[in-house]
Formats: C-alpha cells, sequence, structure tokens
C-alpha cells in the first residue's frame, strides 16, 4: 500500500511540474516565437502613438480538431458550427493474421453530433455501441491562448453524462435506471508552444453510479456486485498529449492517461495512444493505434482492462465533418 | 458500302463531339464585386509570416480544387462544373486585393464561402498575399 501511496504521490508531483513547466513557459512566448518579440516591440509603439489598444487575438489552431485521439483537445469550433464524428476501435492486434490485425474481431463504433450555438459553446449528443450507450456533453472555453501571450494557456472545460441502454430482461444489472449512469469532468489545459508544436494536460474525474463488474454474477449476501464494494465511485485520471504539425495539413498526435485513484481491485491501465491526422478544409482523419476501446470517456478511464505492456494495442480512427451556418 | 463508312465516321464524329461537349467544363462567368469592397486596401502586409500563413490556409482550404500554385489542376478540380481558373494569370493577378478578398469570403456556386471556415479577416488577406505568389 505504501509503494502505491509513493507511485501516485511521485505522478502527482510529475503532473505538477509539468503544469508548471507549462506555466514557465508564459514568459518566453508563444508559437511564431521568432516574431513574437518584434511584434511585442512593435504593439508596444503601436500603443504610445494611438489611443486604443489592438484587442489580443487567440491564436490559432492549437489543434485542428476537438478530438486527440482518444481525448478532446482544448478546442471549440466556431460559432454556428455543426459537426459529426464517425469513430471506430477495432479489435487488439494480438491474434495477427487470424483477425487480421484486429480489423475484422469485434469494433466499437461511435456516432456523434455536435453544435455550436453560442461563442466558446460547443454541446453534442452521440451514441456508442458498446452497452448501446447515449452521452450528452458540453465543452466550453473558459480561457483562450492570445497571440500577444497576455493570455498564456487556454482552459476548456468538458463534462459528459453517458446512459448505458443495453436490454437488461432480468433486471439485474441495472434494478434502478440511474445505475445506468456516468459522469465525466475534465478541464483541459493547452500551450501552443510553437507553430508546429502544441501541448495539452487534462485532469478528469469519472462517477461511477453503480460498478458493473467483469462478473456480474458474483454477489455478496446483499445482492451488490462484488467489485462495488472494491472499487470507488470516483475515480481521477490526468492526459497528456501533444501534437507534432508535420505540414500544413499533416499532425502527428502523442497522447498518454494515467489513472491515478488506486482501486482495490481492477485498476483500470494506463492508456498509451499515438497517430496521424490529416487535415482538409472541413474533415479530421486520425488514424491511431492504443490501448482504449471503450470510446466513451469515463469508460475509458474507469474500465481499461488493455494493457499496452501485454501488446494489447488496438488500430482505430476518428473521422470528423464540418459545416458552417 | 462506301456510304456506309461515311456514315459510321459520322456516327462516330457527331457522338465524340457531344460528348466532348458534354465533359468541357464551363468557364467563368463574370463575377461582380462591390466597388466598396474592391477598394479595400489590403490591411496585412505581405512580410514572410503573412505569406506561411496564407499558405497554411491555402494548403487546408483552397488546394483540393485551386491545386497547389493555382493552376485549377487540384485533386477535386475534376468533378467540378466549372473550372476553378489559372490563378497564375493576369484575370486574377490584376484583381485588387479586395475583390480577391471578397470572394474568398462571400464564395460563389461551387466556391464555397470562407469567412466563417476562416473566421479571422487577416487571415483571409494573408491567403490574398500568398496567391500574389503565384504571380508568372
Amino acid at each position: 500500500m505504501k509503494a502505491y501511496t509513493n507511485t501516485y504521490c511521485s505522478i502527482y508531483k510529475v503532473a505538477l511540474l509539468v503544469l508548471l513547466c507549462f506555466t514557465g513557459l508564459v514568459k518566453n512566448g508563444y508559437g511564431q516565437d521568432s516574431t513574437a518579440t518584434t511584434q511585442d516591440t512593435t504593439a508596444h509603439e503601436a500603443e504610445e502613438q494611438t489611443p486604443t489598444p489592438k484587442k489580443s487575438k487567440p491564436v490559432k489552431e492549437t489543434f485542428a480538431s476537438i478530438w486527440i485521439l482518444d481525448n478532446q483537445t482544448v478546442v471549440v469550433p466556431v460559432k454556428g458550427t455543426m459537426e459529426l464524428d464517425f469513430m471506430h476501435r477495432f479489435g487488439t492486434i494480438e491474434n495477427g493474421y487470424q483477425d487480421f490485425f484486429g480489423l475484422f474481431a469485434g469494433t466499437n463504433i461511435r456516432l456523434a453530433g455536435n453544435y455550436v450555438p453560442i461563442d466558446k459553446l460547443m454541446v453534442g449528443l452521440s451514441f456508442t455501441e458498446y452497452n448501446l450507450t447515449w452521452e450528452g456533453y458540453a465543452k466550453y472555453a473558459l480561457l483562450q491562448q492570445t497571440q500577444d501571450n497576455k493570455i498564456p494557456v487556454s482552459v476548456t472545460y468538458y463534462g459528459d453524462v453517458s446512459i448505458d441502454t443495453k436490454a437488461d430482461p432480468t433486471g439485474t444489472l441495472y434494478p434502478h435506471f440511474s445505475d445506468r449512469m456516468m459522469f465525466f469532468n475534465q478541464l483541459i489545459f493547452a500551450r501552443k508552444i510553437s507553430d508546429r508544436f502544441s501541448i495539452q494536460v487534462a485532469p478528469s474525474i469519472t462517477h461511477v453510479n453503480t460498478v458493473q463488474g467483469f462478473y456480474p454474477g458474483d454477489t455478496t449476501a446483499d445482492g451488490k456486485s462484488v467489485l462495488e464494494k472494491e472499487m470507488h465511485h470516483d475515480h481521477f485520471a490526468i492526459a497528456f498529449s501533444g501534437k507534432i504539425k508535420l505540414s500544413n495539413t499533416l499532425n502527428l498526435l502523442l497522447n498518454y492517461d494515467q489513472p491515478i485513484t488506486k482501486h482495490m481491485t481492477n485498476n483500470p491501465n494506463p492508456n498509451l495512444s499515438a497517430g496521424l491526422e490529416i487535415v482538409t478544409s472541413a474533415h479530421a482523419f486520425q488514424v491511431l493505434i492504443g490501448n482504449y476501446r471503450y470510446i466513451t470517456p469515463s469508460r475509458n478511464n474507469y474500465y481499461n482492462n488493455n494493457n499496452y505492456q501485454d501488446g494489447q494495442w488496438l488500430i482505430g480512427f476518428n473521422i470528423t465533418r464540418l459545416w458552417n451556418f | 458500302m462506301k456510304s456506309k463508312m461515311t456514315r459510321t465516321i459520322l456516327l462516330i464524329t457527331i457522338l465524340v463531339a457531344v460528348a466532348s461537349l458534354a465533359f468541357t467544363k464551363k468557364q467563368q462567368k463574370p463575377w461582380a464585386v462591390p466597388d466598396k469592397a474592391s477598394k479595400t486596401a489590403n490591411p496585412v502586409k505581405a512580410d514572410a509570416a503573412s505569406i506561411n500563413t496564407g499558405k497554411a490556409e491555402w494548403a487546408k482550404h483552397c488546394q483540393s480544387c485551386h491545386g497547389k500554385t493555382g493552376k485549377g489542376d487540384g485533386t477535386k478540380s475534376g468533378g467540378l462544373k466549372t473550372h476553378p481558373g489559372d490563378f497564375s494569370a493576369a484575370a486574377t493577378q490584376s484583381q485588387s486585393d479586395g475583390a480577391l478578398f471578397y470572394k474568398i469570403s462571400e464564395g460563389r456556386d461551387e466556391m464555397p464561402a470562407f469567412k466563417k471556415k476562416i473566421p479571422d479577416a487577416d487571415d483571409i488577406w494573408s491567403v490574398v498575399n500568398y496567391m500574389r505568389t503565384f504571380k508568372k
């Protein structure tokens, strides 16, 4: 237990260090670093000459899409944008040719529609194959990093409620409707370091109303799942993500999700993922390899049982299509 | 026999002519730009930063139809009813920055309006600056 405590203390320290590094970069200026100093000087001179200072502009394209592999990015599209998302996660690659590296194995699919009704707010609805899960979610840009570096980071809140709608004819899996619900809340901090490089840190909390064990029949005398007693309802995690721009339309994406809360049993595994992103005027295509298979963020963070150390990788893709109204 | 061959050749010629007419792209019709828009001066200096911004926006939003160098030979140009035009030619390069800005922002027919896809007007001006690099 002490070893666990030490491990997680270390993780907290690393997370804190990354956040400090994040804000420590404030003075160095963002992105177009080579021109930032000149621009600042020019802007300062201009301010002295003109009575109304220029309004700070937010940085452009910290990330090219609302998704970075398995996580939301800090990005909220412009007002009036409608988006459709198509996401697939194939089976794990372990069986090799027998199921063609998971491509012919069971697939998890998510269809989603998002809309930005007012500035900085995106709302959406999605339907995922696994457990026939519906999600309603909202994303709000609390702070936007500015080109003049007056605001050094972007901060976005993301909240997601999910409801399993799979059949339960015996009434044993979900005795109450609320047992079908999970909640996911995340604060996303991001910084565009340079024109080519953006990073993101996103701590999250998942709340699971009723812990569904992997063995639902394994219950105690009072009828509760054994795992329910051994897993906390609240689960903290933190995600680290980064984008490296390879060309104007191609990005390399990296992501790591670290569980923080320690449960008595069935601790979820971390997720490591990498992918390529192709961006066009109205689309973003992400092809990835990673460990998360559920797509629903609360379930990914709470129940991930794929372990990258055991070679349990899977291939997936995200496609987004945008319309502006 | 000879007359049959003549008829066949005539028929093939007509078919080829009809087919080539069917697959010929329409030339662009005149695009009137309001005077005020046409006379609007470009507020963004065509420096390296602006050209880079314009190039990035061009690659993302314009290249698929208009081609890498603005010659109208992008991968999607084959599916368009109207030829996207050769932006390296005088017909485009002689237009004012304001006129090009207006056309990019407002769009027409197959050309989408980009004022919402590129919400920062300065970025559209940067696209105009980048288009000037196509000049022959």
